[in-house]
């Protein structure tokens, strides 16, 4: 066992610093989604043949490192630095009109770190008392997914408007499969990033229209106040127990563990939950802004941590909404990994990592991360958001993602692939702009498409 | 800087003219070198899946490339203000603040880390005195008047 741990361990390595160095930039980039970008990437990693070891830290490594450094924009800019981000605006807004920004900054940041840690070996364990029911889970999940996206959609802002749009959406996703098909094209990743980056498709066609782009112009800038950071702590690398208070640092533990359990729901939900039920046992008014913060930065990793590792290790099926997006290549990248609808036979990294490298190499990404990011942000984080605000245009990162919808959707699908890209995230951007209909939900009804559809349609 | 082409895309602001710019800029590097890639690829590697993986690996790296241009080109749309405190609002905002969470006890209250904490920061007077001026009853009154100043101010989110 050491032996193989041993053989991996450069590869592990070097792949968890280059995931760790590259999400740490991205993650300063307000509006870079996860899914729009660590499913790529991390697809890419899966497609050239980076050996197993080397594909999970990646993914983990970039997954927490991009949750530390999302941090900044939203505690310095007031703009969210990805969609996990969104729950902590409005703490981290009341801190930066106290004028302490760096406050919110480093109780996020310190948040991550602890749970981060703590949420590797419970979801490990978590997992592993999971896996008998792996067998089981495998022959159920096309009614799994269905019930698993029944559940998300209600939970979803739509209400029962998203639960009854899973059928017209499931129904186009199925239509596009057949129309593919026909031509001898099978798509996967197109559907991800056409779901994922549809609010951005979305509104490229709405400002085309001339009555909307009306409604859209603006006769100024937008104004952003970049607040001041005050570094108090001498040295590189300052201790996240120390920025914590021993109320925090329990509460952060405990809603990481908590939140690590509830593997099936949407984290962007859990993270607001996890802080309101914090939020409510804290007396004072300052104590809870920076308690409510640092909780739900952690929960922002926990989460991540769980959704994608969880499902993977217990069952190599994406049972969860992470798992169904951002880390869906983990499950499904074909022709290397895949996943059979028919007989709930899976090939990934379910069957291709250990219990033993799960938890090593797990440890490893966490570690790389928080060695990577943590100083990073606690150090540099104002003149960082300062670069970004004032040197890269928001035109400047729409062309950079509609080049990314450009090169997957042609690479998967030529013409037909780019295509779908459109269509999905067309129809998807306007779903969750109008009816709440999320992209978690999205994903779901993707998953239904393709594993619950073939299953119902075999027993007729 | 007065601009009339300025629209909200995605959350943020952009001038229309160059949205469309970094559309073709965007899209013919990454595209450009995607497909360049993928031909020059194809002649040393033989397994034309492959050559495709990495073609896309250079794809990905035009997106890049394409959006670094075009963040030379085309300058942010943003006015940046180097923020200074401007602390004769704080009781405003602590007024939005209570009103908007509510407080159970007071700073005396608070455990003496998160004390020491508040005055490092140089806000503890700043909430004795808020407290001290609204005890109780009148903190409702006093917050709802402020409200709609701080308020407004307070969560642009």
């Amino acid at each position: 066992m050491m032996d193989a741990l041993l053989a991996q361990l450069p590869v592990a390595l070097g792949m968890g610093i280059i995931g760790a160095v590259v999400f740490s930039a991205i993650g300063l980039i307000s509006g870079s989604d996860e899914t729009t970008t660590i499913a790529p990437l991390t697809l890419l990693v899966v497609l050239i043949g980076v050996p197993p070891a080397g594909v999970y830290t990646f993914f983990l490594a970039g997954a927490v490192s991009k949750h530390m450094t999302h941090a900044v924009p939203t505690a310095l800019l007031g703009i969210p630095g990805d969609t996990m981000a969104t729950p902590m605006m409005r703490e981290a807004n009341y801190l930066r009109q106290l004028g302490v920004p760096h406050i919110a900054l480093r109780k996020m940041i310190s948040g991550g770190v602890i749970a981060a840690l703590i949420a590797v070996p419970v979801t490990v364990v978590f997992a592993l008392l999971l896996a008998p029911f792996g067998g089981f889970v495998q022959h159920t999940a096309p009614y799994l997914f269905l019930i698993a996206a029944l559940a998300i959609a209600y939970f979803s802002p739509g209400r029962w408007a998203a639960v009854l749009a899973l059928g017209p959406f499931v129904l186009i996703i199925v239509a596009l499969q057949n129309l593919t098909a026909a031509h001898g094209v099978k798509l996967g990743v197109s559907y991800f990033l056409g779901i994922a980056i549809g609010p951005l498709i979305s509104d490229l066609f709405l400002v085309l229209s001339p009555a909307e782009r009306a409604r859209r112009k603006r006769d100024r800038p937008a104004r952003f106040s970049l607040a001041p950071d005050v570094k108090r702590w001498s040295g590189y690398f300052p201790n996240p127990l120390k920025v914590l208070d021993s109320r925090q640092t329990s509460w952060t533990i405990g809603t990481a563990v908590a939140s690590s359990l509830t593997f099936v729901f949407s984290p962007v939900a859990m993270t607001v939950i996890m802080g309101e039920v914090v939020s409510s046992r804290i007396r004072h008014v300052y104590h809870r802004l920076t308690t409510t913060l640092a909780v739900r930065n952690g929960v922002t990793e926990s989460t991540y941590i769980a959704e994608a590792l969880i499902p993977l290790m217990a069952f190599g099926l994406p049972l969860s909404p992470v798992a169904a997006g951002p880390a869906a290549p983990l499950f499904n990248a074909p022709p290397r990994f895949t996943v059979d609808s028919a007989s709930g036979q899976v090939n990934n990294l379910h069957n291709l990592l250990g219990t033993w490298e799960f938890l090593v190499y797990g440890l490893l990404a966490v570690v790389l991360a928080l060695l990577i990011a943590y100083p990073f942000s606690m150090n540099y984080a104002r003149r960082a958001a300062s670069f970004v605000s004032r040197n890269i245009s928001h035109e400047a990162i729409i062309g950079t993602f509609v080049g990314l919808i450009l090169v997957i959707g042609l690479w998967e699908g030529g013409l037909l692939g780019l295509l779908v890209v459109v269509t999905v995230g067309l129809v998807g951007g306007f779903l969750s702009r109008l009816l709440g209909f999320n992209i978690g939900v999205q994903f779901m009804g993707f998953y239904i498409a393709v594993l619950t559809v073939p299953a119902l349609t075999a027993l007729l | 800087m007065r601009n009339d082409r300025l629209l909200e895309v995605w959350n943020d602001t952009v001038d229309g003219h160059h949205l469309i710019g970094s559309l073709i800029i965007g899209g013919a590097v990454s595209l450009g070198a995607f497909q360049a890639a993928e031909w020059l690829l194809g002649m040393f590697i033989d397994d034309p899946r492959m050559a495709r993986t990495y073609a896309m690996l250079f794809g990905i790296i035009g997106c890049v490339v394409g959006g670094a241009i075009c963040a030379y080109l085309f300058r942010p749309k943003r006015e940046v203000v180097e923020d200074t405190v401007d602390t004769e609002n704080l009781q405003g905002v602590l007024a939005a603040l209570y009103a908007d969470y509510g407080s159970r006890g007071g700073v005396e209250d608070l455990p003496e880390a998160v004390r020491s904490e508040l005055r490092e920061l140089e806000l503890e007077e700043a909430f004795l005195v808020y407290e001290r001026d609204h005890a109780q009853g009148d903190a409702v009154a006093l917050a709802e008047h402020d409200l709609g100043r701080a308020g407004r101010e307070g969560v642009k989110s």
